[in-house]
């Protein structure tokens, strides 16, 4: 297992991190999400033990980290990079480069490199160099390049952001496969909640460098009817004390995601195109540490957490307690 | 015009005929510049990668006297190390005073500050992935180093290039600490400046040639080398 403790991390005096405490447990399959520049990629970096965060610490199975990590504690963690850099060389000098450094033996090489490219259809690429190679096959050679190496932890930094979605499945159930054969956390950060849910077991949400309770709290999980309350797409779905009007074809369970700034803030229900309108009360606000946004969340039934302009919380008089009502578009619902 | 044709002349006959002193001018400027190299570089080049690698207290400062040393003026260089090397100096009981040893120490001290600093500048070039990939494969320092330096393969031939331009085009400790002392200590550039003077015009041209033909060969050579290692 390896986690952060009482960790900040600056880069020229500005806070890019702030974590009381994140792990990644043995065997654990989880998704940072968070928009660019939240510190998804920062994150990953002291995770990997590549950098040493400025304050707080790093530990290892329990133990700390020392500040220049030796190669023999970050061999059990391996990174792979937003837009990973492929070595001089051909892929197959490339997926090896990890197990050289390990001091492998060519013949045990050759039968790590063979399983893993197979397992990732790379066979036809290996004898290519990196100019030959277009950015969803680098990215796929990274991934074997780390996997090659059997770390206990893997960390990817958008594995599919330069991939198209079929290779992104590839890619995932690629994983699958390896956690299936072996212990094998991985932690993935991406700034798709549809990636996050569809292949995570567990989910952080990453804001300004803190973990956000925002984003996985407009989540939940429900089973979707077949057939439908209203016309074909329409389906209203409860969930908690609620009904949610959701526009969606699919069926069975799935997980439904209310963006919190598609949520329309008012103190009374007004006539709206919006099917979705929930009275509550407030109970918490946040001001955000960036930016003019103010994260209301309400009771409404089910909490609910909606974003607006520190002006309109103005103008609404918002305050813990006072009546609120949210409005939504059935066609905001997004279905994971 | 005549007294540039005739002296043309003269040094193509002096190299044709492989005028003994000629060649032993060149061999020892060779030498010389040779051996200064490799040291400058071979401390140099780990140098300007920890510079440019790592991140610690009065860096900023190291790099500063590296790029400042960088515009050492060659006589200086030349009279603080008469200065050590002579008999009344810290140095004197070595007896290096004008032999070709103590020319080697003047061109390793104005080649290293190139070397240190131009490779500072071209690892510090090399995209910070490659540094962060290599760790996070497992690659020790030394494999991680060696994978940046591949990455910066170009720039790195170049500095030492550079490097050994320096040493030798250098004329002004060549000429303080090694005496241009004749069969023993004359390089190509002292010996230019002491024929020229000496009204030898056809002399100093065929050292002149040597010395360019000299730079012209190490540059080829690099950049066959370079040629080779693309992709």
């Amino acid at each position: 297992m390896v986690e952060l403790r009482g960790v900040r991390h600056r880069y020229e005096g500005r806070l890019v991190l702030d974590l009381e405490h994140f792990a990644v447990r043995d065997g654990a399959l989880l998704a940072v999400v968070g928009h660019n520049g939240a510190g998804k990629s920062t994150l990953l970096r002291l995770l990997a033990l590549l950098e040493a965060p400025t304050e707080g610490r790093v530990l290892l199975d329990g133990v700390t980290v020392p500040r220049r990590a030796p190669a023999a504690l970050r061999r059990r963690v391996t990174l792979v990079e937003q837009r990973p850099i492929l070595f001089r060389g051909t892929v197959h000098h490339n997926i090896g480069y990890g197990l050289r450094a390990r001091g492998v033996g060519h013949a045990v090489a050759d039968r790590m490199i063979g399983e893993i490219v197979e397992r990732l259809g790379l066979g036809p690429l290996l004898s290519r160099r990196r100019h030959e190679l277009s950015d969803g096959e680098v990215q796929r050679v990274a991934v074997a390049r780390a996997l090659a190496v059997r770390p206990d932890v893997l960390l990817l930094d958008e594995p599919v952001s330069s991939a198209d979605r079929a290779s992104a499945g590839a890619l995932y159930r690629a994983l699958a496969a390896e956690r299936a054969a072996r212990p094998l956390a991985v932690c993935f950060a991406s700034h798709q909640l549809e990636d996050a849910y569809r292949w995570a077991d567990d989910i952080r949400a990453l804001a300004d460098g803190r973990l956000s309770p925002v984003t996985p709290e407009n989540l939940f999980r429900v089973e979707l009817p077949t057939g439908g309350g209203g016309s074909d797409t329409m389906k209203r779905v409860r969930v908690g004390g609620i009904e949610i009007a959701v526009m969606t074809d699919r069926t069975g369970p799935v997980v439904l995601a209310v963006p919190p700034t598609d949520i329309f803030v008012s103190r009374e229900p007004l006539p709206s195109s919006a099917r979705n309108v929930l009275a509550g009360r407030v109970t918490g606000m946040a001001i955000e540490r960036r930016g003019a946004g103010v994260h209301v969340t309400a009771d409404v039934g089910v909490e609910l957490v909606a974003v607006v302009t520190a002006e309109a919380a103005r103008d609404l008089a918002l305050a813990p307690g006072s009546p609120v009502v949210f409005s939504f578009k059935a066609s905001a619902v997004q279905v994971f | 015009m005549d007294f540039l044709a005739e002296g043309f002349r003269r040094a193509w006959a002096l190299l044709v005929a492989g005028d003994a002193e000629v060649y032993g001018i060149a061999l020892l400027t060779l030498k010389v510049a040779i051996v200064a190299t490799v040291v400058a570089c071979g401390v140099g080049l780990p140098l300007g990668y920890f510079l440019a690698t790592r991140r610690f207290w009065g860096r900023r400062a190291a790099l500063t006297v590296v790029n400042t040393a960088l515009a050492f003026p060659t006589v200086v260089v030349g009279l603080l190390l008469y200065g050590l090397l002579s008999r009344r100096g810290p140095l004197g009981g070595l007896g290096w005073l004008y032999t070709w040893q103590a020319i080697v120490i003047g061109d390793v001290l104005l080649a290293l500050p190139i070397a240190a600093a131009l490779s500072a500048a071209a690892i510090q070039g090399v995209d910070a992935r490659v540094r962060r990939t290599a760790e996070t494969l497992g690659a020790g320092p030394w494999r991680t180093a060696w994978t940046v330096a591949r990455e910066a393969r170009f720039a790195l031939a170049a500095v030492i290039t550079a490097a050994f331009g320096q040493v030798v085009a250098e004329i002004g400790a060549a000429m303080i600490v090694g005496g241009n002392i004749r069969g023993s200590t004359r390089t190509l550039t002292t010996a230019v400046a002491l024929y020229t003077s000496q009204g030898d015009f056809g002399l100093a041209l065929a050292l002149g040639l040597v010395l360019l033909a000299m730079a012209l060969v190490v540059n080829v050579a690099l950049q066959a080398l370079q040629g080779r290692g693309s992709g």
